[in-house]
């Protein structure tokens, strides 16, 4: 599962651009799944129904990363940029960036001996950076790129440590993974289905979440659960509430964030079975953020959602860090609630 | 109407946690409707069937509040607001949790105005042993529940939004004879941004739909701009921040609350929004407007109405129904 992750991770999809990653899931599931069992809509989600008998229950999980756009070549071959989704600038200077097709790049950072006071107290402005792509004039840039083209983070997938794993877009390369591997599982007879089951890798989650909004329209269901990575400040200054949660404690279950309050009764529920099979689950302890379930919540009739995430360190940078221990406890808790009747409604 | 109001008041149930107050307003309303459900969301929908117009009335069964997100060492709670706070109004004020735990809310900042994040609750507790046995994460607590009268029949206390407007809602659906199909959606989450009233509208696809919420006044405070007083009379809306009324509707509004003789006032709302805007933009779209109650100090400790335009709501709800 971590070789899929990785091979997920790696491949290039900013919002609006997920057809490389949307190919890799359609391999590996391919061989698993009836022909006429899987929908790409128009915004390009892949929707795949599994079947099952029972309450309909929509897994999700996005298939884009946060990126960049190009919106202007300068003469001097230069590119100015967007950034697709929410990105700090911060964490932009002088990273290493590669187009889709294949172009590498830096972004533009001023040294530090070259900046005036002011300049270093105000800290960096993506308006005042650029992607430098060895290009030294505007004709030789427009061989390589041209407006409108993405750009994502050029990052190579690592373990370290104790059970970390660092690479760009693992927001949400392993909830798409978690998601092939269930429907292996399935296949393989190792779930019993209690739901009717159709498992969602959406676009668009990066920029309001309008992927997940056409999917839910089209699937409807009774119930959802979205396998996300969670922003959080797991690092060494930031204490109490301020971590958000934990690296390495277990899977996040939800009960708030900023774009859902979720379901009670559902949360309960995989809050009981996860307790009941020993899996390791934690709560978020700040409230922050928000994903494809604010819009699946409230869309057509309205569902039961709640979400289960991975604590992700440095998160919307090349360097997303997550706990191999969460991303495992994920992947079992949503297996097991498949396996296991619906909560019984309020 | 005083009593039933009390008790809707003084049931807690914040933004997605609507369950409890849900079960008293069933109880209240399920001898007088001929359908009632819930749907996923938690919203209940009440129905009246007809065979002229499809109308829908909506009132927002959830308050503001906090979520606990935290135990401090010391046994203090953390929290998150739930809805727009007025973190001046709330400091040191008693809370209560759902479960029944009380405490005060301490701002923990010098500042005039302090941000939710520096604030917590101290429920008494030693430490976060003896907290976490009475408060889990997640958990909610509101300001203390109020209702007092005060002169004439002005009233204070928290939250008339929008319990006052379950509490017309509820009066109607026991007083209205109508031709017309008449849904009555008791909705969740509108204080985090009308989450419940939009799949509820998808799901009943109303002709018109007319939303019964708290509005400011422009006096006591609230923006000077604004001609709307309490005592003069519930208000129908033409616009504020989120919606821009059906002109249609509010005229028909105007024609029917004239020929009952209610007392009304018309509002433009400089800022903020009700179920009205998810209702007029859900599914394929409707006719909307609201019938607002005049609120002075909305979102805070002690919301101030007048017990006449609660009346005149309520006449102006069934002469809708009715005549619409």
């Amino acid at each position: 599962m971590k070789e899929l992750l990785k091979n997920l991770s790696l491949a290039f999809g900013p919002s609006g651009c997920e057809d490389a990653v949307r190919e890799l899931v359609y391999e590996e599931i391919k061989d698993y799944i009836d022909k006429d069992s899987a929908t790409v809509d128009a915004l390009g989600n892949l929707i795949v129904h599994m079947g099952g008998d029972g309450p309909k229950m929509m897994i999700c999980a996005h298939m884009d990363e946060v990126g960049f756009m190009v919106t202007g070549i300068g003469e001097n071959g230069s590119l100015k940029f967007g950034t697709v989704g929410g990105i700090d600038p911060i964490s932009l200077g002088a990273k290493r960036v590669i187009s889709e097709s294949g172009v590498r790049g830096a972004i533009s950072a001023k040294p530090i001996h070259l900046l005036t006071k002011e300049e270093r107290e105000a800290g960096p402005k993506i308006k005042n950076m650029t992607i430098d792509i060895g290009a030294d004039t505007r004709e030789e840039a427009e061989e390589l790129t041209f407006i409108g083209d993405y750009f994502t983070f050029d990052s190579g997938y690592e373990e370290y440590g104790n059970g970390y794993i660092k690479c760009k877009a693992l927001d949400d390369r392993l909830g798409c993974a978690i998601m092939c591997q269930l429907i292996k599982d399935i296949k393989n007879g190792a779930i019993d289905l209690k739901y009717d089951t159709y498992f969602a890798f959406t676009t668009r989650e990066e920029i309001g979440y309008s992927g997940a909004f056409s999917a839910s329209a089209r699937i409807n269901p009774d119930y959802a659960i979205v396998i996300e990575s969670k922003a959080v400040a797991d690092i060494y200054g930031v204490e109490g509430s301020k971590k958000v949660s934990v690296l390495g404690d277990g899977v996040i279950i939800s009960y708030a964030d900023r774009g859902t309050i979720y379901d009670r009764t559902l949360i309960s529920h995989i809050k009981r079975i996860a307790d009941e099979n020993e899996i390791k689950n934690q709560v978020n302890l700040y409230i922050s953020g928000g994903n494809d379930s604010a819009n699946i919540q409230k869309n057509a009739c309205g569902a039961r959602v709640s979400t289960l995430s991975c604590a992700s360190r440095y998160i919307h940078s090349q360097s997303d860090v997550i706990h191999e221990t969460d991303f495992f406890a994920a992947y079992e808790v949503v297996k097991k609630v498949l396996n296991e009747n619906p909560p019984t409604k309020e | 109407m005083r009593d039933l109001l009390k008790k809707l008041m003084y049931t807690p149930s914040v933004s997605g946690r609507e369950d409890r107050v849900r079960e008293v307003i069933y109880n209240e309303i399920k001898d007088y409707c001929d359908e009632i459900s819930t749907d996923a969301m938690g919203n209940l929908i009440a129905r009246k069937i007809g065979n002229g117009k499809k109308i829908m009335f909506c009132a927002h069964m959830d308050e503001i509040g906090f979520f606990a997100t935290y135990i401090t060492g010391d046994g203090d709670i953390k929290v998150s607001p739930v809805g727009g706070i007025n973190t001046l109004s709330a400091s040191h004020q008693c809370v209560v949790s759902e479960s029944g735990v009380r405490g005060v809310l301490v701002p923990n900042s010098s500042k005039d105005k302090p941000k939710c994040e520096d604030m917590y609750i101290d429920i008494g507790a030693k430490n976060k042993k003896q907290a976490e046995k009475i408060v889990k994460i997640g958990d909610f607590f509101v300001c203390e529940p109020k209702l007092e009268k005060l002169q004439n029949q002005r009233y204070i206390g928290r939250p008339f939004d929008d319990r006052v407007g379950c509490a017309i809602m509820i009066d109607a659906i026991k007083k209205v004879k109508s031709e017309n199909d008449l849904y009555f959606v008791f909705s969740v989450q509108e204080e985090v941004g009308g989450r419940g009233a939009k799949p509820a509208a998808f799901a009943i696809a109303p002709d018109y739909g007319i939303a019964i919420d708290v509005t400011m006044v422009g006096e006591k405070g609230g923006p000077g701009e604004m001609d709307v007083k309490l005592g003069r009379g519930c208000a129908i809306k033409i616009k504020d921040s989120s919606v821009i009324s059906s002109p249609e509707l509010v005229k028909k509004m105007r024609e029917i609350a004239m020929d009952g003789k209610i007392k009304y006032q018309d509002e433009i709302l400089p800022a903020g929004g009700t179920d009205a805007s998810p209702m007029q933009i859900a599914g394929r779209g409707a006719k909307v407007s609201v019938i607002s109650i005049p609120t002075a100090h909305i979102h805070t400790s002690c919301e101030m109405i007048d017990m006449f335009d609660v009346k005149e709501a309520v006449k102006l709800t069934v002469a809708l129904a009715e005549k619409l």
